[in-house]
């Protein structure tokens, strides 16, 4: 009896000492929480952020922004997050709290197809043809509320709906379908078809029904290191981060 | 005379048990149950569970209509390779269904290697398709009724076989009234786990067949949509997939898993 007790006790002490010594480890580590689309920018400032500071470990957690955000309510590990919209920050802002938050970078939407364009996709209304196989993200991921606001916008909502064939997790997956060529077109950001290249053809959006997505990066509340967490975001908003950001596809901060 | 387990045993017996039983129990206290009808009508809850069973239903009967003979050839077949064919059945079990996904986009795909010929030759295009979240899910499940059922044949006292075949049954009226009865058992466990598989699968099936209510969007998939939106309808949709799963395999019992 009394072993079993020791042996469990030994078990849960295990357990215990595991997480709290790897919390203590993550002092000189920065855990930034960043939206997919961001995910080839983002590697690129945080090795050029390496280099500047050898002090610091920079580990990257790339997701849908809204994923990002209940993980951050939840589990509060992360010191740096930047999302691909404002409600997701919003969210992060009433809990656990953020400081220092600032827009550091726009994002438009575009039309992509495969190479070949199966589909003959020339504009926005083309998205609308009867027999299209149209793929967005889904409701409730940024980059899919915008495709949806800028399809409102140019009066194409219900016809476009019908053609929808897959809503996918976030805009790598609709690049994939795209890509794969299993769907004609996909409403993703600017800064996916500088990642995908010449795997995919691009169609822009005109500017007036084009939705541009603000990303807003800070600082979360109960970050055991904001000193190296302002400067990582300093990085970002600095000259050479705001370059990278540009060679991404990004636009500049409104 | 009912010998007392070690006290050791029935310590970590517990640990498991918890462990297992942690996340549902954690379902039901996060649920809203408070507006449950609700959560339930506004993620589209009984839409995706239709669908679900369906094509839970569909990938069984492929997996044991195909499954079964694939069984019989890999327990009685004497052929060069026989043992890379079994890793080969059993490798779906061991990939990440995602990987399933990706492998059957490139094969069964509108431009795969096969699916562009179904395409251009047949019009026939399974992604985005009901049928090619059942092909999808079939792929992943398959497996679990195929090593069943081997299992089950090779426990099979061959005289019945070598006796009924003496007696002038040919070779398929012996797989039928002989062998297939004698395997029933472990048959019917096998197609257990295949539905069962079957009605849990996300990777290959969102990976394949895409996402969208009410024609690939099984109850899985569902769930992993509605985290974005709702996520109380998440955990909503996630107990009626645990009280579905829980509910027929307690009916079932031991019975058809062979653990009488």
């Amino acid at each position: 009896m009394r072993k079993t007790i020791a042996i469990a006790t030994l078990l849960v002490a295990a357990g215990c000492s595991g997480t709290s010594s790897s919390g203590s480890a993550a002092s000189s580590a920065l855990t930034v929480f960043a939206a997919s689309s961001l995910t080839a920018a983002f590697e690129r400032i945080g090795s050029d952020f390496a280099a500047a500071n050898p002090g610091i470990t920079v580990t990257f957690n790339f997701g849908s922004s809204t994923d990002l955000a209940s993980q951050i309510q939840s589990e509060g590990t992360a010191d740096v997050f930047a999302s691909a919209s404002g409600t997701a920050m919003d969210a992060v802002a009433s809990d656990p709290g953020v400081a220092d938050r600032t827009d550091f970078a726009t994002n438009r939407l575009v039309i992509v197809t495969p190479p070949d364009d199966p589909a003959g996709i020339s504009s926005i209304a083309d998205l609308a043809k009867p027999g299209v196989q149209l793929v967005l993200a889904a409701k409730g991921v940024p980059v899919g509320d915008y495709a949806r606001q800028a399809l409102t916008s140019a009066g194409l909502l219900s016809a476009a709906m019908q053609n929808v064939v897959s809503n996918e997790d976030d805009d790598a997956s609709v690049v994939a379908k795209i890509t794969s060529g299993e769907a004609d077109a996909g409403i993703v950001y600017a800064s996916d078809v500088a990642t995908a290249g010449n795997t995919v053809r691009s169609v822009t959006i005109p500017t007036a029904v084009n939705v541009v997505a603000s990303y807003p990066i800070a600082v979360v509340a109960g970050s055991p290191q904001t000193e190296a967490a302002m400067s990582f975001l300093n990085e970002v908003i600095g000259v050479t981060g705001q370059a990278t950001l540009k060679d991404s596809g990004f636009g500049p901060a409104a | 005379m009912r010998a007392r387990l070690p006290l050791v045993i029935v310590a970590l017996a517990s640990l498991g048990a918890t462990f297992v039983l942690l996340p549902v129990v954690a379902l039901f206290v996060r649920a809203p149950w408070n507006r449950l009808a609700g959560a339930l009508s506004g993620v589209g809850a009984s839409t995706a569970l239709r669908l679900s069973i369906e094509v839970s239903l569909a990938a069984t009967a492929i997996s044991v209509a195909v499954g079964v003979p694939l069984a019989w050839v890999l327990a009685r077949g004497e052929f060069p390779g026989r043992s890379l064919l079994r890793a080969a059945v059993v490798l779906p079990i061991v990939l990440p269904p995602v990987v399933g996904g990706v492998g059957l986009l490139v094969a069964l795909g509108r431009s795969g290697v096969v699916g562009r010929w179904l395409h251009d030759a047949l019009g026939i295009q399974l992604t985005f398709t009901t049928a090619g979240a059942v092909v999808a899910t079939t792929f992943v499940s398959m497996p679990l009724v195929v090593l069943a059922t081997e299992a089950g044949l090779r426990g099979l006292d061959l005289r019945y076989e070598r006796a009924a075949a003496a007696m002038g049954g040919s070779a398929w009226y012996v797989f039928r009234r002989v062998t297939l009865p004698m395997v029933a058992p472990q048959l019917a466990a096998g197609a257990v786990l295949t539905w069962a598989r079957a009605l849990g699968e996300f990777g290959a099936t969102i990976t394949f067949a895409g996402n969208l209510a009410g024609r690939t969007q099984t109850m899985p998939l569902a769930v992993f949509e509605a985290r974005q939106i709702d996520p109380g309808g998440a955990i909503v949709l996630s107990l009626i997939l645990v009280v579905v799963s829980v509910s027929v395999l307690v009916a079932l019992g031991g019975r058809l898993t062979g653990l009488r």
